[in-house]
């Protein structure tokens, strides 16, 4: 065999290698293809299709025909915390100072001050107030000093157009229902608390028995029953309305309709759907 | 290509169709079904049970507290007021629990006046509000309550008297007349009796010595409790313990009667004084009534009552010699002037 | 440890009532510095493998080797943080694409993936004479590394070093990317004014560079001593001038963001100045006071040509201080950026924990087993040049 013959037989085995691989390649490559065709694609284009008019099977519910909203009138608050207490027991929200679904801020201005006095049930002196972090009240520190201005503030999720929380969760546990409910799926989430971060609003909390994080339903379980959201059941003053955009009767249209009203932080981008009366430029 | 490179290629493809089978494998079914998010959440999460169960629940077994709610100022939707059962009571759950009510409240319904009466159990009750905090919640006087809501300032308006003393929470605007025991006494007997207290406090009752009260007209659950108070030893006073001691309680209700219904006598003060005494009255009228007549028999009617009494009377609460769970605090903050103008207007005004 | 929270208190202000448990603890600050070593070390193995900056030679596979040791434990303080690790293969089966969180499986594997090709083709040779040679378990695994071919002929050698070349090449941006996105998880987040930025990614990238460049310089230095072998005086002059580059550079950049958020004064630049006066001052301190030492310590080695002992114990202390003034920089963003209320009217003030699983002994044993893997993975292939004898 000459050198020549010897390269042409590396050349011809290459050759051969060579079409081996790409068969192999194109083997593999259609397995994967097939496996993520028939896995997702097919999935997902079937979903697409049955989604419009599918639903899931809630009794006598159907998301479809509705589109929730919240609405929450400051002037009207008398700071009694009753909702506070009411979501915690409704939904087994950690019973401390440090995670709730809903809370209250007051907003003082003394005279002469350009700045607003902020505080909300989880403060030192309120909790010292209540003696308890399972019950919450203001305490009357003000009672004594020259007030110009003060009034209280119900804060809740948002349930946003654009949930920054939906936007920044990896894996899919928190997503934003047909009827404008924004939902955590706790057997999913896997407690990275992104979501935790990047609520501009601060709603979310994080539930360390579960190892998950949890938010404001608008009490989902409750709403599709044809109930009214804890909270808004227990509010003594209507400082909280809440109902169905879709139905011109309900509360929340005719708040809507007979108000000016504005929303929270609103150049995050978020478009909240909880929309305040009576609020101030102090309200963060 | 060299070996090891083919090699490395098929291990990568071999790991890649394994992901991607694992991906298949381990993704939930209902995934991707309404959007990037496990369907079946939205029904497992639509599926839990409401805590609070509003007050159509509550008022199949305690009719009675939900009728008397329905009518009080507690529900007054045309101005946006519900205080419902459960913003007290706190979320039903599952009360009542099975020992409780054998019959679950759909059952209850239908059998309508049928059902049997609830057993009395003590687990599963709701917790019942026990003192004043529960209504401090929303009445306390707060800077940053609109005014609309009904506040006050506690030590003034009750001291430390508990709210349920005077308020029904069902139906919180006091009834001065389910308040107050009025005693059944008979006037005439008396009359008979009422010539022992005749040395001091006058024959009609018209006291003849300033610093003591006069009786005419005043009410006669008041007296009732005063000459109860007085013989049990609860309000110390050197003179009227003795007195009261000898009395029975028939006595006392027939002397509170007599001296309820002998006709009065303005005692009458300094006119000044009693100007700006009015302009301070405010907070009494609560309960003494703007004029001095207070509303509830319990309660002592000062109109027409002598100066010298009520001044010395509101210095024993200031001083401690007498208790009283509203008096007291509401004492603490008058000044000598403030009492001396009072207790000049009350005496002025009239007691008919 | 289930049912532990407020590990914040509020140091000013108004905060949300939420915000006092603190979501990221200090295990998301070693987070981005871990990866940040990576970032540093491999580029310092690039400038060799791609750029043919001989000067390099010396380190570059034991960068190679440095990188993928501590790339390891990237994930480690994030599955430590999770509230459910078990579940992290969630974001793997259904990755959320809108989610910078749901690519970091994806990077972080594709890199590690690239790491282990680009030392299986630089030390392949290695591999293949040590299989001959080695006995035991050992043995099997160096046989199986080998994927049963000893083809070491200069041929296939050479295609090798190709590969190797254009997987540096490719491995440079995804070093950028790796950490670039690290900065943008925390840029992209709208929510938090202190993170909140677009410089974030570069400012990341550059800092991680800098901190790598440190560690790859002690790292070398101790490894010389224990070895008993000079340091090679031309790797660390040029080691000084790379890290003295990219430490001004970062240095600029860090600078004119400050200044510009303190010349827009959008509102709540009260809290932010309140926040570098209070609850990080002394993070602040250290991470500019060091850098700005380091950077003065670095000019004088290159102006003034120093050499020899005095060039290592400098270069040494720069590293240890690129290293201390890095760390403190992740701290003042993760842990600051948390510190700053959303209400931007309070401060929160952070107390790590000691002993739980997110406690600062977690977060020192997580550092220090890369080290260990290191000196495992050198035991096993060494990435020295053999002792000419």
């Amino acid at each position: 065999m000459t050198q020549e013959d010897k390269k042409i037989e590396v050349k011809g085995s290459n050759l051969v290698r060579r079409n081996f691989f790409l068969r192999m390649l194109g083997i593999g490559t259609a397995c994967a293809g097939t496996w993520v065709g028939s896995g997702n694609l097919i999935a997902r284009a079937q979903s697409a299709e049955t989604a419009a008019a599918a639903a899931p099977k809630i009794p006598d519910y159907d998301w479809n025909k509705h589109k929730w909203a919240f609405g929450v009138d400051a002037t009207r608050c008398i700071g009694c915390l009753r909702c506070v207490e009411a979501c915690k027991a409704e939904n087994g929200v950690t019973q401390d100072a440090h995670h709730f679904r809903t809370w209250v801020e007051r907003y003082v201005y003394l005279e002469g001050d350009e700045r607003a006095h902020v505080d909300s049930q989880s403060d030192a002196q309120n909790i010292a107030a209540s003696g308890s972090e399972k019950e919450f009240r203001f305490d009357n520190r003000y009672k004594d000093a020259k007030i110009e201005k003060a009034f209280f503030v119900p804060k809740l999720c948002n349930h946003c157009t654009h949930p920054a929380c939906v936007q920044v969760c990896p894996t899919g546990a928190t997503y934003q229902t047909k009827d404008g409910v924004v939902l955590i799926d706790h057997s999913y989430c896997i407690g990275c608390q992104y979501c935790v971060q990047a609520c501009p609003y601060g709603v979310r909390e994080f539930n360390h028995v579960l190892g998950v994080t949890d938010k404001c339903t608008w009490c989902y379980h409750r709403i599709t029953k044809g109930l009214q959201p804890a909270c808004v059941e227990v509010c003594p003053v209507e400082a909280r309305v809440f109902g169905d955009r879709n139905d011109p009767q309900s509360p929340i249209s005719a708040f809507l309709r007979n108000n000016r009203v504005s929303v929270l932080k609103p150049e995050t981008g978020n478009a909240p759907n909880v929309f305040y009366v009576g609020i101030d430029k102090e309200v963060c | 290509m060299p070996k090891h490179i083919a090699r490395l290629l098929l291990l990568v493809v071999v790991l890649a169709t394994a992901a991607l089978t694992a991906k298949h494998y381990f993704t939930d079914k209902s995934y991707y079904a309404y959007g990037h998010y496990r369907g079946d959440s939205v029904a497992e999460i639509a599926s839990d049970e409401p805590r609070f169960r509003g007050n159509e629940y509550c008022k199949t077994c305690h009719a009675k507290q939900y009728d008397s709610w329905l009518e009080s100022t507690h529900n007054q939707p045309v101005i946006g007021k519900h205080v419902k059962c459960e913003v007290c009571h706190g979320p039903v759950g599952q009360h009542p629990s099975a020992a409780q009510a054998p019959l679950s409240v759909d059952e209850r319904i239908a059998m309508g006046s049928k059902a049997p009466v609830a057993a009395v159990a003590t687990d599963g009750k709701l917790p019942l509000p026990k003192d004043r905090t529960k209504c401090i919640q929303c009445h306390e006087a707060m800077p940053g309550r609109p005014a609309a809501q009904r506040q006050v300032v506690l030590a003034a308006h009750a001291g430390t008297e508990q709210c349920t003393a005077c308020h029904d929470p069902h139906s919180p605007k006091i009834n001065f007349a389910i308040l107050a025991k009025a005693p059944h006494g008979d006037a005439a007997a008396g009359k008979v009796l009422a010539a022992t207290c005749a040395a001091c406090h006058g024959a009609a009752g018209a006291s003849v010595n300033p610093a003591w009260p006069n009786l005419a007209g005043q009410h006669a659950g008041y007296l009732v409790n005063a000459l109860q108070a007085f013989k049990s030893g609860t309000r110390p006073n050197a003179m009227m313990s003795g007195m009261a001691a000898g009395l029975s309680d028939a006595d006392i209700n027939n002397v509170a009667a007599y001296f309820s219904q002998a006709s009065c006598k303005t005692a009458g003060a300094d006119p000044a004084k009693a100007l700006l005494g009015k302009t301070k009255a405010a907070s009494c009228a609560l309960c003494h009534g703007a004029n001095g007549v207070s509303p509830s028999t319990a309660w002592p009617s000062l109109a027409g009552q002598n100066p010298d009494y009520l001044s010395d009377t509101l210095k024993s609460f200031q001083d401690g010699t007498r208790n009283h769970p509203v008096m007291t605090s509401i004492a603490k903050t008058l000044s000598a002037d403030d009492v001396a103008q009072l207790t000049a207007y009350y005496a002025s005004t009239s007691c008919k | 440890m289930i049912g532990t929270m407020a590990q914040a208190a509020p140091y000013v202000g108004y905060v949300y009532p939420n915000e006092t448990d603190i979501p990221w603890s200090v295990l998301i600050v070693i987070y981005p510095y871990i990866t940040g070593l990576v970032a540093g070390a491999f580029i310092v193995s690039s400038l060799y493998h791609v750029f043919g900056m001989a000067q390099y030679k010396p380190v570059a596979r034991f960068a190679l080797l440095t990188a993928v040791s501590f790339m390891f434990f990237v994930p480690t303080p994030l599955l430590l943080h999770l509230g459910n690790p078990q579940r992290a293969f969630n974001a793997v089966l259904t990755p959320h694409w809108t989610s910078a969180m749901a690519a970091f499986s994806y990077v972080a594997g594709f890199y590690i993936c690239l790491l282990l090709l680009e030392i299986w083709f630089a030390f392949r040779a290695d591999i293949v004479a040590l299989s001959k040679t080695t006995r035991g378990p050992l043995g099997t695994v160096y046989r199986l590394m080998t994927l049963g071919s000893d083809d070491v002929s200069p041929r296939a050698l050479a295609l090798d070093h190709k590969f190797a070349t254009v997987l540096a090449m490719i491995g440079i941006p995804a070093a950028g990317g790796l950490h670039g996105y690290v900065g943008f998880l925390f840029g992209s987040v709208k929510a938090r004014e202190w993170w909140s930025s677009d410089l974030m990614p570069i400012i990341f990238l550059l800092s991680a560079i800098v901190s790598g460049i440190g560690l790859l310089i002690v790292l070398y230095v101790v490894y010389s001593r224990i070895r008993k072998v000079p340091v090679d005086q031309d790797c660390m002059k040029g080691l000084a001038r790379t890290m003295w580059a990219f430490l001004l550079v970062v240095l600029v950049i860090e600078g004119l963001e400050l200044l510009e958020m303190f010349y827009k004064r959008l509102e709540g630049i009260d809290m932010v100045q309140r926040l570098i006066e209070g609850p990080i001052r002394y993070g602040m301190l250290i991470q500019w006071g060091g850098s700005l030492i380091v950077l003065a310590l670095l000019t004088v080695l290159i102006v003034f040509r120093v050499e020899g002992k005095a060039l290592v114990r400098g270069l040494v202390i720069s590293g240890v201080g690129m290293m201390i003034a890095v760390l403190a920089m992740r701290w003042n963003v993760v842990i600051g950026g948390q510190e700053l209320s959303k209400t931007m009217k309070g401060l929160l003030v952070y107390y790590p924990e000691i002993l739980s699983h997110e406690g600062l002994v977690a977060v020192a044993i997580v550092f220090t087993c890369p080290f260990v893997v290191l000196w495992l993975i050198t035991r096993f292939l060494s990435p020295w040049e053999p002792e000419p004898s």
